[in-house]
């Protein structure tokens, strides 16, 4: 088997990732909980509400650990990515494990994000776009970012052929 | 300097509005007509008809007003509308009120369609379409009503300004000359004439009232049409007429089963006695026999009707090599034309689905990027943008390599003989075929619940005291569900049997090839389907594993091209992950692929 890409995401994306990942589940956590407290509140003969948001807030609990936790570190141990000279390699996923080895040739542009959160960190992802679907590298140093995207550009550029 | 497209617009256009319109205003027409016989007798025949010459001078009125509002429309939008070709952009000018222009670099250009309804083929005009590569959300540039000698002149100017823009300078006669030399030149192959050429022919030599003396518009190297075989085995086993054969068996079905439950006594009773009573009736036979005569001769008519369509449709089918380019035109009454460069290729695909496989034929396209339907046609353009583009609908597999040597002789050295899949992918098939995705299987195993929950949880009692009926009837019936269920088992058995026979062909014939410039992938099965991708189109590579193949030491393979709307992925389950590997390593660019000489 071809070996792993070596360089990993900057470790401030696990925070990045348990942050959004906590604010997700809360939302979800509070639309499914928030009727059932209504109802508890204005029924409070119906018990079976209440066993709902027992059951709610159990999951939510579960789910907390599991992103919290658990998950992090194991995605962050899968994610890695290649930068050399004329492609882009990237390995991730944790059952499904996927790997894509982009030629910069074939990357029509680069974009670098940042939301929020990972303004914070002072991270940005950066999103390769080919003519047929993009990819996106959550968390990387905005020095690391600015060559990867000056990287992609030049050698657009030499592309011979667009498309 | 401004090209405005042909008069036609104005007047043709009009007529296809008023047309529509008047479409419009008859089902309005048929409630008023309605409603005026409907109250014949009430009043008088005075105010009656009275009220029916207002009401009806009140449609023609506004009928009139509007059709007028929509021809000063379209007559003044045609002042407005014109487009250019500059050194380095094609731009369309349009609208009267909001203004929108579009503009297309040359090197932006995939494909330039035209296409031609009866009407506008009878004036030699026809729709141009510009197709670009812009991404997901893009859409074809569509010009209106350009008489035949514009649309070629106008493909033409676009291809070699695309060529020019790419060689940094004005691709000249000479030069094109000169690559159309390089490649070899084939004649078309014997019998290549079927019956509806003659009308295509036709057509061309009378080409329209406005279509304009021909435009020499490049060197053809290698051109073919249909034979007569080919064209009739294309129309019959075109997919729509399957489906309307399909529809009409359901529905002679139903005849029959609506005539056998008339026949069916409504009260309780020996149900044999009364069928035979009923059945040696000679008038129940004969409206059953005539019955089942009509919905098999209609079957027959929307059969023959839709075989028939689908062969004017590729009537006077052509496909040629022109220059660097690859023209097909096809259709007897509608016309379509399209054009594509051979840089804009993203794949050779060789289709045979199960009939083609069966007879050795296969059909022969080219994925090429589509633009997302920006007109009306959406379920046509939708189709054909699953299908790419036709090179050949019912080709023999033995003159496939023939064909794409005259055609595309750039796809020649594509690799030969597959990598085949690691013995692990045929068991690991199987169980996905036949079990995880079995309709077999999964029937089994339904009937088998269902079996048991009406044997074992209900019984003849419970069934009976259900239903209230006589425990002997519900005997019966139970014995009846029985038999059926040992069909339904039957008919499982043989749907297993068939999956497992698909998946041993996968796994036989499946597998990936490449060399230096092509890689070449099969996915097999009842249908095959064989992908040849230059390594230039192919977009991003993929290697996906899940924990069951990472045991098994395969991976699946996917290839992303640009083909299609917003792109398309091919796949192919369980390569052993060392050849995969291996695959990715191929994906990284090359030294000498990777600077190319800045021409």
């Amino acid at each position: 088997m071809r070996e792993m890409p070596k360089t990993q995401l900057d470790p401030k994306i696990k925070k990045v990732w348990r942050i959004s990942d906590a604010i997700w589940i809360t939302l979800i956590f509070l639309a499914c909980f928030v009727p059932f407290l209504i109802v508890a509140c204005v029924a409070p003969s119906q018990t079976w509400a209440v066993i709902v948001m027992a059951a709610v807030f159990g999951a939510y609990a579960l789910a907390m650990i599991v992103f919290m936790a658990v998950l992090p570190p194991i995605r962050y141990a899968r994610w890695r990515f290649d930068l050399t000279e004329d492609y882009l390699e990237i390995a991730k996923g944790i059952i499904w494990r996927n790997r894509y080895l982009i030629p910069f040739i074939r990357v029509q542009n680069t974009d670098t994000r940042q939301g929020p959160i990972l303004r914070a960190f002072g991270l940005s992802s950066v999103t390769v776009s080919t003519a047929a679907g993009e990819h996106v590298i959550p968390g990387l140093g905005s020095d690391q970012a600015d060559i990867l995207r000056d990287r992609a550009a030049e050698l657009a550029r030499i592309a011979r052929e667009d498309v | 300097m401004k090209h405005r497209v042909h008069h036609s617009y104005m007047w043709l256009g009009s007529i296809r509005v008023g047309l529509s319109i008047l479409f419009a205003y008859a089902i309005a027409l048929i409630s008023v007509f309605v409603q005026f016989f409907a109250k014949g007798g009430t009043r008088g025949a005075y105010t009656e008809s009275l009220d029916f010459v207002i009401s009806a001078a009140c449609l023609v009125g506004t009928f009139v007003l509007v059709v007028g509002t929509m021809v000063v429309y379209q007559v003044i939008s045609y002042k407005y509308l014109y487009f250019t070709l500059s050194d380095t952009e094609f731009s369309l000018y349009k609208g009267v009120i909001s203004k929108k222009r579009v503009h297309v670099p040359y090197y932006r250009v995939q494909s330039v369609d035209q296409r031609a309804s009866l009407l506008q083929r009878i004036f030699g005009v026809c729709t141009v379409m510009i197709d670009t590569a812009g991404g997901s959300s893009n859409k074809a540039v569509t010009v209106p009503y350009l008489t035949r000698q514009q649309a070629e002149w106008l493909r033409s100017e676009l291809f070699s300004r695309k060529r020019g823009v790419q060689q940094g300078q004005r691709a000249n006669a000479a030069a094109s000359g000169s690559a159309a030399m390089r490649a070899p030149i084939g004649q078309a192959p014997e019998g290549s004439g079927n019956v509806l050429d003659f009308g295509s022919q036709a057509w061309e030599e009378y080409g329209g009232l406005f279509g304009g003396e021909e435009v020499e518009t490049g060197r053809v190297s290698f051109e073919y049409g249909l034979s007569n075989k080919e064209l009739l085995l294309t129309g019959i086993s075109n997919n729509t007429s399957f489906l309307l054969v399909l529809f009409a068996i359901l529905g002679a079905i139903g005849q029959i089963a609506q005539v056998l439950f008339g026949v069916f006594p409504k009260q309780g009773g020996d149900i044999a006695h009364d069928m035979v009573v009923h059945a040696t009736g000679s008038a129940a036979i004969g409206f059953f026999a005539l019955v089942a005569g009509c919905v098999f001769v209609a079957m027959l008519v929307v059969w023959i009707i839709s075989a028939l369509t689908a062969c004017i449709g590729y009537g006077g089918f052509r496909a040629r090599r022109r220059d660097s380019r690859i023209e097909t035109e096809r259709g007897l009454l509608q016309h379509t034309f399209q054009g594509v460069d051979v840089d804009r290729v993203q794949a050779v695909v060789v289709k045979q689905g199960f009939i083609r496989r069966l007879l050795g034929y296969c059909e022969l396209s080219l994925a090429k990027i589509d633009a997302a339907s920006a007109n009306d046609d959406s379920t046509k353009s939708n189709q054909q943008a699953q299908q790419g583009m036709v090179i050949h609908p019912f080709v023999k597999l033995s003159r496939v390599p023939e064909i794409l040597q005259g055609l595309l002789p750039e796809y020649q050295d594509a690799p030969e003989g597959l990598t085949p899949l690691p013995a692990v992918s045929l068991r690991r098939g199987l169980i996905r075929r036949c079990i995880l995705h079995g309709s077999g299987f999964w029937l089994a195993v339904c009937v088998t619940a269902a079996l048991a929950a009406i044997n074992v949880l209900c019984g003849v009692q419970g069934f009976a005291s259900g239903f209230e009926v006589s425990s002997e009837y519900a005997a019966m019936i139970l014995k009846v569900v029985n038999y059926c269920c040992v069909a339904l088992y039957i008919f499982a058995i043989v749907a297993a049997v068939l999956e497992a026979i698909g998946c041993v062909l996968w796994f036989r014939e499946s597998g990936f090839a490449y060399n230096e410039r092509f890689m070449r992938l099969v996915n097999s099965g009842f249908s095959k389907t064989e992908y040849c991708i230059p390594r230039q189109k192919i977009q991003y590579f993929k290697l996906r594993t899940n924990p069951f193949q990472r045991r098994s030491k395969v991976a699946t393979l996917m290839v992303r091209t640009a083909a299609g709307v917003g792109g398309t992925t091919v796949r192919l389950l369980d390569v052993a992950q060392s050849d995969g590997s291996a695959w990715l390593a191929w994906g990284e660019p090359k030294p000498h692929a990777k600077r190319p000489t800045k021409a």
